[in-house]
């Protein structure tokens, strides 16, 4: 008689044993597993709702692989890549290039968890949530390797993390944080609760939403079945959550929370908040950034708090107020050092700004005369008088130019420390330095590195370093193209 | 002494670095700011302050206005 699967699955998924040779501490040392370090016994009830079994973790990645794979098959012309609007696909290409290593990463974080989480169910999630992780990094490569014949700076999907371009360098300072520099404990709360539970339906399930509409189905196919893997690996967090506060551990749990979701919230507004708001076609915007993410990640996030019994994060009405102009202040920075990244960056239209000031009631008070003075500039000299040469004050925590909130509205501040002076864009930044100093102050930003002469201060040779081959990689007005100054030597700083 | 200083304008969006002597005034180093924001040409009073919030002297140099490497000042244009 075949057992059934639940007469089975218990004893399958817990083969924890008790060690003779080495102490518990010593197979799952602290320093990797995680503080605070609890015996076995407080780990034994570790469970999540999926349970998935390996043969059918086989199965079902098998025909999710199938289902892409045959989008792919089925929309290969090239014609078809040629009909997408011109900005959605410099948003892929942003989203490739900061996304796709990252998820290599991802998989690094989830086999350490694999080998050093407490309980071996939750070993067996992190051995499947690395393989998932390994999925989300195949397929973008592949899905770029095949935009390389339309695009060449398609390269940037697999080249991005190799370079010192400093929207990479702020995203790997995050992952870095988050998962590559953390205990297997740590790395549960931060990535699979925080990141993966609050923010990864934002950038898969309403990216997807978006792709739809703008008629990119192999781009939203892709999105939307990486997003299945995220849903259940990203279960791994609460168990984690659940045992940490049922011991004494609550204090811990709740910095991790607010750390995290601080991080989170200033990757995310400059990568998709822009995105979504300046790269997505008109006709495809189904809500605004703040909408999606008001509805897909603080709605849901609250009632993850709100399960465990956490606070808000103390910072909660900087974050809402942000919701509303955080995005937009990012866009003109984006705009106006365009040459330093890797793809291209618009210029709002008429129609966009009026759907813009349609969802953000302030935006063409605030944004519309900023946006007016640039194109003045284009009028007047053309696309040299529309470049920001000098550099931008960046933040040593987020790594990310200490913008306005809004225009007239600075949060930046400082820290004297051991003789160095810290710059950061805001309250909350300052306080997740000052919690773990000796782990953030060692740090250079790029703007720390030409002063101290460890980086260029010429423009032309700053985005050599940052690996940027000037023109063709340069990014560009999305709608005006390569202006003709471009094929003589870039001026310096 | 060359110093590098961190400077907001009230009508810009994005905190700059300015390198300058320190032996400037503190309204050149308001008009050193402005000039790399998106209305260099625009007229009229600016007042600097500094990360207290404090107004800065325009006649004094930045060295007796009490910036040094690091510091942040803001400038509001009237």
């Amino acid at each position: 008689m075949v057992l059934r699967r639940d007469d089975w699955l218990d004893i399958a998924r817990k083969v924890d044993w008790t060690p003779r040779y080495v102490d518990e501490r010593s197979l799952f040392p602290e320093q990797i597993s995680g503080h605070p370090w609890l015996p076995h016994e407080a780990w034994q009830g570790w469970s999540e709702a999926y349970r998935t079994t390996y043969r059918e973790y086989v199965t079902n990645q098998r025909e999710k692989d199938a289902a892409v794979l045959g989008v792919r098959a089925a929309l290969s012309k090239p014609r078809l890549v040629d009909e997408l609007d011109a900005g959605w696909l410099e948003l892929v290409k942003f989203h490739n290039g900061a996304i796709a290593l990252a998820e290599y990463a991802g998989a690094v974080a989830e086999l350490r968890m694999a080998r050093f989480g407490r309980d071996s169910a939750w070993r067996m999630m992190a051995t499947l949530g690395a393989l998932d992780e390994i999925r989300h990094t195949q397929i973008p490569l592949l899905i770029g390797s095949d935009m390389l014949s339309h695009d060449g700076n398609f390269d940037w999907t697999h080249k991005a993390y190799h370079t010192n371009q400093w929207v990479i360098l702020a995203a790997r300072h995050l992952f870095d944080d988050m998962f590559l520099a953390a205990d297997a404990l740590d790395l549960a709360i931060q990535l699979n609760f925080v990141f993966e539970t609050g923010f990864t339906n934002l950038q898969f399930m309403a990216m997807a939403a978006l792709a739809d509409r703008a008629h990119h189905h192999l781009f939203e196919k892709t999105l939307a079945s990486i997003q299945t893997d995220e849903a259940r690996h990203a279960q791994i967090g609460h168990p984690v959550m659940r045992t940490l506060l049922d011991n004494g551990s609550r204090e811990r749990a709740q910095y991790l929370v607010d750390k995290m979701w601080w991080r989170c919230w200033r990757v995310f507004l400059a990568l998709t908040g822009t995105a979504m708001e300046y790269l997505t076609p008109l006709g495809a915007r189904a809500r605004s950034f703040k909408e999606f993410m008001t509805e897909w990640v603080t709605e849901q996030f609250i009632k993850n708090l709100a399960e465990f019994d956490l606070e808000k994060p103390w910072f909660w009405d900087l974050f809402v107020e942000e919701l509303d102009y955080a995005h937009h202040s990012f866009q003109l920075g984006l705009y106006t050092y365009r040459t330093t990244l890797w793809f291209d960056v618009a210029s709002p239209s008429a129609a966009e700004r009026s759907w813009l000031n349609d969802n953000y009631p302030r935006w063409n008070d605030l944004y519309g005369p900023l946006w007016d003075r640039l194109e003045g500039r284009w009028q007047g000299g053309g696309e040299t008088n529309t470049l920001s040469y000098g550099l931008p004050a960046l933040c040593n925590l987020c790594q990310l130019p200490t913008l306005f909130i809004r225009p007239g509205r600075n949060t930046a501040c400082t820290l004297e420390m051991h003789g160095r002076r810290y710059l950061f864009c805001s309250e909350p930044c300052r306080w997740i330095f000052q919690q773990e100093p000796q782990r953030f102050a060692g740090h250079k930003s790029v703007v720390d590195r030409i002063v101290a002469g460890e980086a260029p201060g010429k423009l032309i040779d700053l985005l050599e370093w940052m690996g940027l081959t000037a023109p063709a990689e340069n990014g560009k007005d999305l709608r005006r193209g390569l202006d003709p100054w471009r094929l003589d030597p870039v001026p310096t700083a | 002494m060359r110093v590098y200083l961190f400077g907001y304008a009230s009508d810009d969006f994005v905190g700059r670095v300015i390198v300058t002597p320190n032996e400037r005034t503190v309204a050149e180093l308001g008009r050193q700011l402005v000039a790399w924001g998106l209305e260099p040409e625009r007229r009229g009073a600016i007042t600097v302050r500094n990360e207290s919030g404090e107004i800065l002297e325009p006649a004094d140099t930045i060295a007796q206005a009490g910036l040094s490497n690091g510091d942040i000042f803001t400038v509001e244009r009237g």
